[in-house]
C-alpha cells in the first residue's frame, strides 16, 4: 500500500480547491436561509468538469479517466475550497448514484442519451430509493412497476430524495416481482415531466439547505421498456455497486471541509486574545485542536484506504462502513469543536461557522445511518 | 464446489440455522437465508475461492438465486 500522491493527483486536488474558492463561495449565507439552490453554481461545476469525474471521457466525462482515489482527491479539494457543503453533496449524489449506474449497467443508447446532458449540466438527476416505510430496510419498498405491453406502469411514492424538486430525470427503484424479494427490484430512468409523475416542493431541513430535497409520486406512470436500467431484477446489484463509490465521494468533500475547519480554528485561536494571551495557548483549546487533527487524519486514512481497495477491484464492505461511521461522526464533532474554538463569534449565523454543524448532522443519517454501520461492522466481525 | 459453497453458507453466512440443511435449489436472497450483506460476502468468497471476478451486472437472479445457479455461473467463468 502506497499513499504517496502522484503529481497529477496533487494538482487535481489543488485545481478543484482553487476553482471552488474562486467561483463558488457567493451568497451562501442568504441561500442557506431561504433554501435556495444555485443552478448557476451547478453549471459552473459542470463547466469545470466536476460532474465528469465518475464517467469515461467517451460519454462526456473528465478529460482523463480517473481512478477512484483521484476522483476522491478531487472531491476532497472541492470540499476544502467550497463553503457550501450542500453543493458537493448534491454533485456526488448525481455522479455516483445516477451517472455511474448508467455507465455500468446502461445500454449504449441509454449512455449516449442520458450521460452527456447530465455531465454538461443541462439536466439534473436524482436517485430515488427511499420510501416512507423503507429507509434502512430499503428493499422492503412498495413502489411497484407492473409489466404492460411496451413497458411498465409505476405506482407508489419515494421520499427524502436529494435534488428531487429540481431534477429533470430520476433513477427510480421499484418492485417488478414481489415474490422474488430483493431479486424482484428493478431500476428505471424516468423523465420527471412524464405523465403520472409528480414531484413535491422543496422540504425545509436542518442542514444542507442549499440542496433541495423532496418526494416523488407515481400514479399509473408509464415507463417504456427502453428506460429500464439493467436487467429486470437488477435493482439490488445496481444499488450495491454504487454504494462504496458514493460514500468515498460524499465523505471526501466532508474531509476537505474538516481540513478547512482545522486551519480556520488554528488561525482564530492564535489571533484571539483573552487574559493577555492567545486562547490557543490555553490547554483546553489546544487539546481540542489536537483532537480535530487526529479525527482528520484517521478519517483520511480510512477514506484513502477504501478508494485504494476499490481501485484494486476488490470489495470494501468492512472498510467502507468503518469509513462512513468514523468520518461522518468526526465531521459532527469537528464542526461543534470549530464553534467552541470561535466562542460566541462561532455561534452567530452571520459569521458562517455554525452552518457546518447543521450540515454535518445529515451525514450520520443518509447513505446508511451510523447505527446501521455499526451493525454491518459487528456482523462482518462475526457477531 | 456445491458442497463447499453450501458449507460456507450454512456455517458462515446464513442468518439462522437452516432446518434440514440447505438445498441446491433454495432461494438464498429472496427467502431470507442471506441478507444483502451475506450475499455480498458470498460473492467475495466465490471470487476468492474460484479466482473469478463477478461484474456488477452479473449479480442477478439468474446467477445467484440458488447454489445450483451459482455453480453453473462459476463453471461458465472458469
Amino acid at each position: 500500500m502506497n499513499f504517496s500522491l502522484t503529481k497529477v493527483q496533487q494538482q487535481l486536488k489543488s485545481d478543484f480547491s482553487e476553482f471552488a474558492k474562486k467561483v463558488l463561495n457567493t451568497s451562501i449565507y442568504e441561500r442557506d436561509k431561504d433554501l435556495s439552490f444555485s443552478k448557476e453554481d451547478w453549471q459552473k461545476c459542470a463547466d469545470f468538469g466536476v460532474l465528469g469525474i465518475s464517467v469515461s471521457p467517451e460519454y462526456g466525462g473528465y478529460k482523463i479517466k480517473l481512478d477512484l482515489l483521484s476522483a476522491t482527491l478531487a472531491m476532497e479539494g472541492l470540499g476544502y475550497g467550497c463553503r457550501d457543503n450542500g453543493l458537493p453533496f448534491a454533485l456526488s449524489a448525481q455522479m455516483w448514484t445516477v451517472q455511474l449506474p448508467i455507465e455500468q449497467f446502461g445500454t449504449d443508447e441509454q449512455k449516449q442519451r442520458f450521460l452527456p446532458p447530465l455531465i454538461s449540466g443541462k439536466k439534473i438527476a436524482c436517485h430515488a430509493l427511499t420510501e416512507p416505510n423503507a429507509g434502512s430496510d430499503v428493499f422492503s419498498m412498495q413502489t411497484s412497476a407492473t409489466k404492460v405491453d411496451g413497458g411498465y406502469i409505476l405506482n407508489g411514492e419515494k421520499c427524502l430524495i436529494t435534488l428531487a424538486p429540481v431534477a429533470d430525470l430520476a433513477l427510480i427503484f421499484a418492485v417488478t416481482n414481489s415474490k422474488l424479494g430483493k431479486w424482484g427490484i428493478s431500476a428505471f430512468i424516468v423523465e420527471t415531466n412524464t405523465m403520472g409523475f409528480t414531484v413535491s416542493s422543496n422540504k425545509e431541513k436542518m442542514g444542507l439547505r442549499t440542496v433541495p430535497i423532496g418526494s416523488l409520486y407515481f400514479k399509473d406512470c408509464f415507463v417504456p421498456e427502453k428506460n429500464r436500467l439493467g436487467k429486470e431484477g437488477a435493482g439490488w446489484s445496481i444499488t450495491n455497486h454504487s454504494l462504496e463509490y458514493d460514500r468515498c465521494s460524499i465523505l471526501a468533500s466532508q474531509l476537505g471541509a474538516m481540513e478547512y475547519q482545522l486551519e480556520q480554528s488554528i488561525a482564530y485561536v492564535k489571533e484571539r486574545k483573552q487574559f493577555g494571551k492567545s486562547v490557543g495557548e490555553f490547554q483546553s483549546v489546544s487539546n481540542r485542536i489536537a483532537d480535530m487533527k487526529l479525527r482528520l487524519e484517521t478519517s483520511r486514512l480510512l477514506l484513502y484506504n477504501v478508494a485504494w481497495i476499490k481501485d484494486q477491484g476488490r470489495p470494501a464492505m468492512l472498510e467502507s462502513s468503518l469509513l462512513k461511521l468514523q468520518l461522518s461522526e468526526s465531521y459532527v464533532l469537528s464542526s461543534l469543536d470549530t464553534i467552541r474554538n470561535h466562542g460566541g463569534y462561532g455561534y452567530l449565523s452571520e459569521n458562517e461557522v455554525e452552518r457546518d454543524l447543521r450540515d454535518s448532522v445529515g451525514g450520520v443519517i443518509y447513505a446508511g445511518t451510523s447505527d446501521i454501520q455499526r451493525n454491518i461492522i459487528s456482523k462482518l466481525l462475526g457477531l | 464446489m456445491e458442497e463447499s459453497i453450501i458449507k460456507h453458507i450454512e456455517q458462515e453466512l446464513a442468518n439462522e440455522e437452516i432446518e434440514d440443511g440447505l438445498e441446491l435449489t433454495d432461494d438464498l436472497l429472496g427467502s431470507g437465508i442471506l441478507d444483502s450483506l451475506g450475499m455480498m460476502k458470498l460473492i467475495s468468497f466465490i471470487e476468492e475461492a474460484y479466482s473469478i471476478q463477478v461484474a456488477p451486472e452479473e449479480m442477478v437472479i439468474e446467477n445467484f438465486m440458488t447454489v445450483e445457479s451459482i455453480c453453473k455461473y462459476i463453471n461458465s467463468k472458469v
